[in-house]
Formats: C-alpha cells, structure tokens, sequence
C-alpha cells in the first residue's frame, strides 16, 4: 500500500527529509526505510512524521512490540498533522487495530475542530469498524460546517446501516423514519442533486416496504433529471410488488416494441399476463393482454416486426416461455403448437449459432419424456444432417454440432456400446475436420468443429461409467489433447482434461492442464473444487500444499483490504454498492472451501510439510458458504439426469467433512497447547477441552457414517464424491484411531499414567488390524485403473493419519522427557511408571514405522497405467508430427506422486527413529 | 435475449465461462471491487435467460477538461455469445452513460493483432487515435491502438483527429 500522503502541506523541508523514507517503503525496504527514519531522527528527534514511519517500518520488518511502543507514545501526544496521522494509520492497519485509528483522529478533530479533512478521516475510522452511530455523528459534525451533499447522505447512510442491523422493530422504524425525513427535507428544499442519492431514497423506501412512495418518487421530474430515461425500467419491481399487473403489462410491452430481446422484460410481461388470466375478468380494454392469445398474438407481432437484418432469439424463445408456463395447468398446444415442435423451430432458425444448445436447454425438461426420447431424432434431422452427416463449412458444422448436441439432450441414454459407437463417429468427425484444414482455431479461438472432439468426449466417458472401465476414458484423454493441441484457448477441453486426469487417479497429468488454465484471485475460490481439492485425496500432499497456501493467501489479503473498498463506497457515494460490497466481503470470509483449505493446510502440513508447529486456523464460519461454480463445464445429459440438489447435497457433504476436520485440528492445537512445561494442575481445563473436541469428533464421524453411506453417482459436470463418504465409510476404524491417539496425548499431558497406558496400547493394538483393513480396502478390484482414483483415496485417509500420529508421537515425547531436560545430561532416575510408558511409547512408535514399512511395499506393488494406447492412438494419428502426450503424463503422473509419497513417509519414518528412547 | 444489468460482486463467482478466454483478463478482486465502488453504472452485464453470463463491459470516466471522457476497461463475451451483437450493446451502454456525464469523447486500448475487435470498434464508429507503443507486457510486448469516438458534446470532433506520431505508455494520461 502506497504510504505517500496526497497533500502535503508543510512547504516541503520536512516533506523533502521524509522523501528518501517513503520511497524504501513504496518499494518495500522496509530495512533502509528504517535507517533512513533513524537518520532523520538524529537531526530532529521529536519529529512526529518521522517517528510514525519508523513505526511502520519497523511493524513490517515484523518488530510488533518496538513498534507499539513509538506508536503509543505518539498517540499519548495526539498528533494531528496529516503526514503523522496517515502513517500511523497504515501502521494500525496492518496490525489489525483499527480502533485505535478512531481514538487517533477523535484527538486530532478535538485540537483543530474546524480541520474538514480530520472530520472525513474520522468518519472513514468508524466506517472501517462499522460503529454506524458514530459515523452518523461524525458525518453530522462535518456537514454542519462543510454544507456538502455527500456528508449529509453518508449521515442517512449511516442511519439505514442501523437500521438494517437492529433487531429491535420499533427502532428500526423511528430509524428509517428519520432516515426518510432527512431526505424528504433535502428533496423539499431542491438540493438532491446525484443518481445515488435518489438510490439511496428508494433503498429507504424499500426498507420500509413503501412501494407506492417508490413508484411516486420514480415517476416524478425529479427522478427523470437525476437518472434520465430510466422510469418505466425502474418502475417493474415495484409494480409487481403492489400487483398492479395491467399497468405491468402495458409498461412492458412499451419497453419490448422498443427491445425485443430483452429478456428481462418478457419476465415480467409474462408475470403480468398470467396473474390478468387468473383474475378472469372481463376487460374492454384491449390493449391490456389478459388472454394466452393475446399475449400469443403479441409475441408473433414481435417476431413479424424485426426487421429483415438480424433475427433475434429474444420472441421466439418467448414463445418457448410461453408454452413452458401454459403447460404448467394444461396443454398449450392448440394454441401454440407442440412444444417439441416449437424448440425445434428454434434449432432450426438458430442452430449456427452455439448459443442455440445453451438457450433451449431450459425448455427441453418441458417436453414428456417418453415423446422427447421417440422424436430425438427430429432435433438431428431438422436441418437435413444425421450422425453421419459430413458438413464442409464453419457454418454447417456448426448447424451439424447444435443439431448432435439437442439430440443427445433429448434421446434415451445409450447403453455403452452405442455410447462408444456414436464417440467413435464423433472422433471421426474430429479427425476429417483436421485433415481438411476445417478446424480453424488459433490462439485466441477455438472452433466449432472443436466441439465433435468435446461431445465424442462425453461419449467415451459414459462408456467408461457405465462399464466401469479406463479404457474409454483413455480415449477421451487421447482425443481431448489432441483438440487441446489445435485449440490452445479451448477451455472445455481443458476443464475436460482436468476432471478425466483426476477420475483416473492422476492429479500430475491433470495439474498439468490446470497450469494452463491460469485459474487465479477469485476463480480459485470459485474453480478450487475441481482441481486444488482433488490433489490431496490423489496423495499429491505436496503440490496440494502450495495451491492451497495460494487460497489461503487470497482469501487473506481480501479480508485486509474489503474494509477499504468501504470507504471507496463512501468517498463515491455509491451507497448501493456499500451494502453490496459489506456482503460480498462477509460471503468471502466465511467461505466454505477457504475454511476447508486452512484445516487441510494444517492437517496436511503434518504430513508432508517441513517441520513446524500447527498452525491453527481461525474460527470456523458459523454458516460456511458455497461459492463453487459447478455451472463451468458443461454437461450433455437428458434433463431426467438432472439433478437440482447437486450443488446443495454436495456442499452439505463438504460442510460436514469441514467440521470434522475442524475438530482434529482443533484437538492437535489443544495436544499442543498441553504439551508445554506448566504444572499438571493448570493443564487441567485444556484437557477437558481436548476430551470434549475428541468427543465432539467420535460423535460426528459415527453421525456422519449413518448419514453418508450411499455412494453417489459419478456426473462429468459435478464435483467428484465427497472425501467424507470414503473417510467414514472405510473398514479402517479411523475414529478409535484418532480418539484414541488424541487421549493418549491428554492422559499423558496430565500424568494419568495408567490411562495413558491403555490408549497407547490399544493404539498399538489397532494399527497392525488397520493395516490389514488398508489393504483390503485398495485391494485391486476389476479394472485397476479406473479404480485407480478410489484406492488413492483409501491410501491418502491412511497417509493423512500417519502424518498426525508421527507428529503426536513427537508431542508425547516432548511430554515424556522434554528437550529442556535432554539438554540438562542429568542422568535421572525413572520411576517404574515412567520406564512403562517408555517402553509403551517405543512399541507404538515401532509399530507406526512397521506401518510405513508395510506402506512403502504397497507403492511398490502400486498398479500401472496399461491401456492399449498404441491401438488408440492409430485411430488419432495423421501424418503430421504429433505425439500424444497421454502415455508419458499418466506413467510420469505416477511415478512422481509414488515418489512424492516415498519421499513423505521416508522423512516420517527418520523422524520416528529419532524419537525412539 | 438478454437480460442487462449492474454487474454485482456476485457475478465474479459465475464468469468463469467467460474469463477463461485467454484474451480475457481475471483481475485480482479488488480492482474489480474498485470498480463497482467508484464507477457502478460504468460496469455491466449481459446475463442470459438461464441466468449464464454472456459478457460484461467495465468502464470508467476520468480526465480534466476537454479530456474528460469515458473509457473502456474491459469488454468481453464468452465464446458462446459471440456474433449476436452483445459487444455493441454493451458499447452503447457505455457510451450512453458517458453522454449522460456529457464526456467529451470515449476511448479503449486494444491490441493491434486483435483484428476482430478493432473490426468491430470501427463498426461503431471508433477511429484509431494513435498507436501506443509496447503498451502490453509480454513475450515479445505488443503495441495498442488507441481507439476513439466523439461524444455530442465535442461538437467540433477535435478529440478525434489522429495523431501522426506513436507515443510511449508513459505518455499516455
């Protein structure tokens, strides 16, 4: 963050010492920048300006405490020149003590009370901690001597955030209330004079639910200067909200003579038409559409009034709509025809352009599914093409792509061999494409003959879920790179590539694909379920730690800055935005798959991280959010397969899956925490605390168990299963060998020797049985690798859990005999207790080596990647020089995340040895 | 058919479709963030009836006098939605609420390989202004062209008579 103050206003002999500070900090040398600090402080040691910056130099350069120091005695002299408040402010900032820039300012405004800029400071201070009180006092304050527009709003402003935060009724309405007056006064006394502050008026109405006082304010002069040319728009919502449907229907059909693809009018056209059908009455005016035939006769107006330019999508897939609603209580087709007939009118006319597919997608489930399924093939033949059709121009594939696409929409779902007949068809659509130069990308865009390559694609991968098999999943990924290769933008094929490298199992050859996808800032958030969630449980620990560290770093740096982006709202007046933004930031903060991705950073920074503390994150969000995107890749599957629940019923399954690993962070912090030299008396509440969470985590799993025991269906546009299914559904009883782990750890801590005992053999008890049960659970059942995913799976639960008992052993061993005592080489006596639990610990530490022992034989014997890929790749071979990358990216993939693994569980293991007594 | 309307934070969670276009630009957040802070009517989306995104145009109105005018951050529509005329309507957007702020001119930077959009620029009505050197980082940097068009305000059309020479980024305001 630039420190620079815009204005300075000392006549430039302390701004020119100063300089040579603020340009080591812009450039982040925060070293020199402290030096140069000292310096000038040599000459004038009082000087606040300086002293502020050495503050901030020193606080980057992570010297909190020193810092502190100069600042609270800079605070103690009440500063208030510019330069020294605004360092200060970046100081307090970054240390996350925001309050305290409010007291700051509050000393300022009191010594120069008639200084505009410390008033406007103030209130930015209490807009960064939102106490909505005082920025209304402030912004009053300031008004009163600054008679500016914008303060007197960022007043009212102030007052609807009250407003909108009180629980209590009655104030929340004296608040709107006085809210409402001030602006009613300024509007009586002419002096609104901005688009937003009209906005902010009808947000206060709103909030009050006074919909005739909107529609008043929309429709006065007033309005039409501020926001010119916009009424009629504006009015819709609020002539829904009072049912004023006839005065709805005429300002729509205004607004779609004048637009005939706006979609967001013939929403509320339609609204209006059917509520006037439902009240039935019997109306002379006939410019009103009341009837299903009028408002049919208006739509077909529209579509004979375009001119003979451009057809536009927008009146005849109103006509759609309007079967879709008609069908809903009744069979529309006297009046409108069949509804198949109807969409595939609509391929017809727009079947060259790719959004056709997309735009009737919606009206398809309306069709019954036994006449969808007999006439599919009218959607393929309705321009003259079949599946065998070879068309020779851009234009005609792309008619040819749309009319495959609808028709595998609609039709029964093929069994396999059909599936992999129509992929093969496809593929050879693809491939005479390419030999007769038809495939037209460049690096920027792909083409439409792509598309053969993505739909055979899906093909293969129905195949291959249907026969459980790799082998048309192999072809899909063959075909795709080689789309891949022609078409370098083409995202599909991409995101394709990304989810059929993970079904198998190869998180290296689907990272490989990710990196070119450039997913960065908020797409992490939003495309993190499809790749960065999938490395962990493919047991590529290491890569999965660096791409969650970059979620992690996302999330943070936005939870810095989005209280700045408040200020903006204000300092623009853009008071809609302010509530936007104020949500925005509160949805990030409590995002799902961030706190998701703190806990299994953490976790697995056990595992495969270098050694270090736990590093717990904070507090789990009290109502995670979702902010997955699963509309990304697109999915060719009859709308019965659709299934509406997805996004909802997986993100339960994270959820539950989050709080679980939440608990086992939150029990190894408190392992941790117990660890330490204090005496056992006041380690007392943290071990109730330890046995609370372990219980806390028995219960959930064994919950969770009951709840989650259905495998679900594999979809190519969905996430993949939820890790909690396999985790609480696996023969390995992970849940005595966590809780049991974790006691061991609380007994100890707390000198319960004989308990501490028990757990530490019953721990030992149950490893060499779990190993047999890891075995049994990644044991090569059918086809290895289309297995591949499932058993990687198994072994990363197990991987995970060696992590976490390696690192426990290390507490129990600080608890048993302390570094602090090693160092000390006295030789001390131990007690018979003492030399058990010793001999306890070494068995179990034993026993968790002979598990690593047993693991590294399993990679050993860890399955290869054998498909028949010469035989594919004859089928794809032109006579260019082509290599399909395929074969070397799924053997690499695994012989780097075995070595990966090998890797992890050798340094386990050393670390092991070194703990033995 | 389309739905346009103000760009909200939301949006950024489902642009996917459109983003990962390799000549469209995921910003960080905050830069959008500002965006919508400073410049909401400037920043606009088209939203399909499914409620996918088709496009979205970003924008800003900026500079002092005569050269006060509105300008075009980013102008994009995924792959899908192209060649429907969403670009235009968008322009128009923009252009309208630059009229609204009586703006001199409006311009954009478009890189000079893009022949499609500075085809389709043209089409509305934008001229090349100047060329602006190496103003796209990159293996090797690429040039931009300046593009612009008059608002009614600049009733003499003096913003939009090209310059003879190229300029440095550094010399662009």
């Amino acid at each position: 963050m630039a420190v620079r103050p815009q204005h300075v206003h000392d006549g430039g002999i302390v701004e020119r010492r100063l300089r040579p500070i603020y340009d080591w900090l812009d450039i982040g040398n925060n070293k020199k920048a402290l030096q140069e600090a000292e310096k000038v402080l040599k000459k004038s040691p009082t000087l606040q300006a300086a002293r502020a910056l050495k503050a901030l130099a020193l606080f980057r350069l992570g010297k909190g405490l020193e810092a502190q120091v100069v600042l609270d005695a800079l605070a103690d002299e009440k500063p208030s020149d510019d330069t020294t408040l605004q360092a200060m402010t970046i100081s307090y900032r970054e240390s996350q003590q925001l309050h305290k820039v409010c007291m700051l300012y509050e000393n300022a405004v009191k010594s120069e009370p008639a200084n505009e800029e410390l008033h406007s400071h103030l209130f930015m201070s209490y807009v960064r901690v939102g106490d909505y009180r005082s920025q209304q006092r402030a912004a009053m304050a300031l008004y009163k001597f600054a008679p500016k527009n914008p303060y007197y709003f960022w007043a009212v402003m102030s007052i609807v955030l009250q407003a909108k935060t009180s629980e209590d009724n009655t104030k929340r309405g004296i608040l709107l209330a006085l809210a409402q007056r001030m602006v009613d006064n300024f509007i009586s006394e002419n002096k609104m004079e901005a688009e937003q502050e009209a906005r902010l008026y009808i947000m206060i109405l709103e909030l009050q639910e006074k919909w005739e006082d909107i529609l008043k304010f929309i429709e006065s002069p007033l309005y039409s200067q501020l926001v010119p040319g916009s009424t009629a728009q504006a009015s819709i919502p609020y002539l829904k909200k009072l049912g004023q449907w006839k005065r709805l229907n005429v300002v729509c059909k205004e607004l779609l003579w004048d637009n005939q693809d706006r979609w967001d009018y013939y929403v509320p056209y339609f609204d209006s038409v059917f509520y006037l059908m439902k009240e039935n009455e019997e109306d002379s005016d006939s410019s009103i559409d009341n009837t299903a035939e009028k408002c049919h006769e208006f739509i077909c107006q529209l579509v004979e009034s375009m001119s003979s330019g451009r057809t536009l999508r927008g009146p005849y897939l109103a006509r759609l709509e309007l079967w879709k609603r008609l069908a809903v209580d009744g069979d529309p087709t006297s009046l409108i025809g069949n509804g198949l007939a109807l969409c595939v009118q609509y391929l017809r006319v727009f079947a060259n352009k790719p959004c056709a597919v997309p735009d009737l997608r919606p009206y398809l489930g309306m069709i019954p599914q036994k006449e969808r399924e007999e006439k599919c093939r009218e959607f393929l033949t309705c321009l003259g093409f079949d599946e065998n059709s070879e068309p020779e121009s851009a234009d005609d594939i792309q008619r040819h792509i749309s009319c495959l696409a609808a028709w595998r929409l609609v039709a029964a779902p093929l069994s396999s061999t059909g599936a992999l007949e129509l992929a093969a068809t496809l593929r050879g659509h693809y491939m005479r494409c390419l030999q007769k130069g038809l495939v037209t990308s460049n690096i920027t865009e792909f083409c439409a003959a792509d598309h053969y390559g993505i739909l055979a694609a899906h093909h293969y991968f129905y195949a291959g879920v249907e026969q459980q098999s790799s082998a048309p999943i192999v072809e899909a990924l063959c075909l795709l790179e080689l789309v891949l290769h022609h078409s370098p933008a083409n995202f599909h094929a991409k995101l394709l590539l990304v989810k059929l490298y993970h079904l198998l199992g190869n998180a290296v050859a689907a990272d490989s694909i990710y990196q070119r996808l450039e997913v960065k800032h908020i797409q992490l958030v939003s495309l993190g379920w499809l790749h960065c969630a999938r490395l962990a449980p493919a047991c590529l620990a290491s890569r999965a730690l660096q791409l969650l560290a970059d979620t992690r770093a996302f999330l943070k740096h936005h939870g810095k800055d989005s209280v700045e982006h408040l200020t903006y709202a204000y300092k623009y007046g853009t008071f809609e935005k302010l509530v936007e933004l104020a949500g925005w930031a509160a949805r990030l903060e409590g995002c799902g798959w961030g706190a998701a991705a703190a806990r299994d950073q953490a976790l697995l920074a056990q595992l495969a991280g270098p050694p270090a503390l736990l590093h717990q994150p904070s507090r789990l969000p009290a109502l995670p959010t979702d902010n997955r995107d699963l509309n990304v890749i697109v999915n060719y599957e009859p709308p019965q397969f659709q299934d509406d629940n997805l996004k909802a019923r997986t993100f339960d399954q994270e959820v539950s899956y989050l709080r679980l690993k939440d608990a086992l962070v939150s029990a190894i912090a408190l392992c941790i925490e117990l660890a330490d030299s204090r005496p056992v008396e006041e380690k007392k509440g943290h071990y109730e605390q330890l046995n609370t969470c372990v219980e806390a985590f028995s219960t959930a799993m064994e919950k969770c168990r009951q709840l989650y025991a259905e495998r679900e269906r594999i979809s190519i546009s969905a996430p993949f299963p939820s890790r909690i299914i396999a985790f609480v559904n696996s023969p390995v009883p992970y849940r005595e060998l966590y809780a049991t782990m974790l006691r061991l750890v609380g007994e100890l801590a707390i000198n319960r020797t004989t308990a501490a005992h028990d757990a530490c053999d019953a721990v030992a008890r149950l490893l060499p049985k779990a190993q047999l049960q890891l075995q049994d659970e990644i044991a090569v059942k059918g086809d290895p690798v289309w297995s591949m995913r499932d058993r990687l799976e198994s072994l990363s639960n197990y991987l995970e859990f060696i992590g976490i008992i390696t690192f426990l052993l290390g507490v129990c061993n600080e608890l048993f005999s302390p570094a602090s005592a090693k160092k000390s080489k006295k030789k001390t006596n131990h007690s018979p207790d003492e030399i058990k639990t010793s001999e306890l610990l070494n068995k179990l530490n034993n026993t968790v080596q002979t598990s690593i022992a047993f693991l590294e034989n399993i990679l050993d014997e860890w399955p290869k990647y054998e498909a028949n890929i010469d035989e594919i790749l004859a089928k794809l071979s032109l006579d260019d020089k082509y290599q399909s990358p395929v074969e070397n990216k799924l053997k690499t993939g695994r012989d780097d995340m075995l070595n990966d693994v090998r890797n992890i569980l050798k340094r386990k293991s050393k670390y092991l040895k070194s703990l033995l007594q | 058919m389309t739905t346009i309307r103000p760009f909200t934070c939301e949006d950024m969670l489902k642009f996917n479709n459109v983003n990962l276009d390799p000549l469209t630009e995921t910003y960080g957040l905050s830069f959008y963030t500002q965006y919508l802070a400073h410049w909401p009517e400037y920043f606009q989306v088209v939203e399909s009836p499914s409620g996918e995104i088709m496009g979205y145009i970003m924008g800003k109105a900026e500079g002092h006098g005569e050269n006060w005018h509105g300008h075009v951050t980013a102008l994009t529509v995924g792959p899908e939605y192209r060649r429907l005329g969403l670009a235009a309507t968008l322009m128009n957007i923009l252009e309208d609420v630059s009229e609204k702020k009586k703006a001199y001119f409006v311009d954009l930077f478009v890189r000079v390989s893009n022949k499609v959009a500075i085809n389709m620029y043209k089409n509305l009505g934008y001229i090349v202004y100047r060329t602006v050197l190496e103003y796209y980082s990159g293996d090797p940097d690429e040039d931009a062209y300046d593009m612009r068009k008059a608002c009614s305000r600049d009733v003499n059309k003096k913003s939009v008579i090209p310059l003879t020479h190229p300029v440095r980024p550094e010399d662009v305001d």
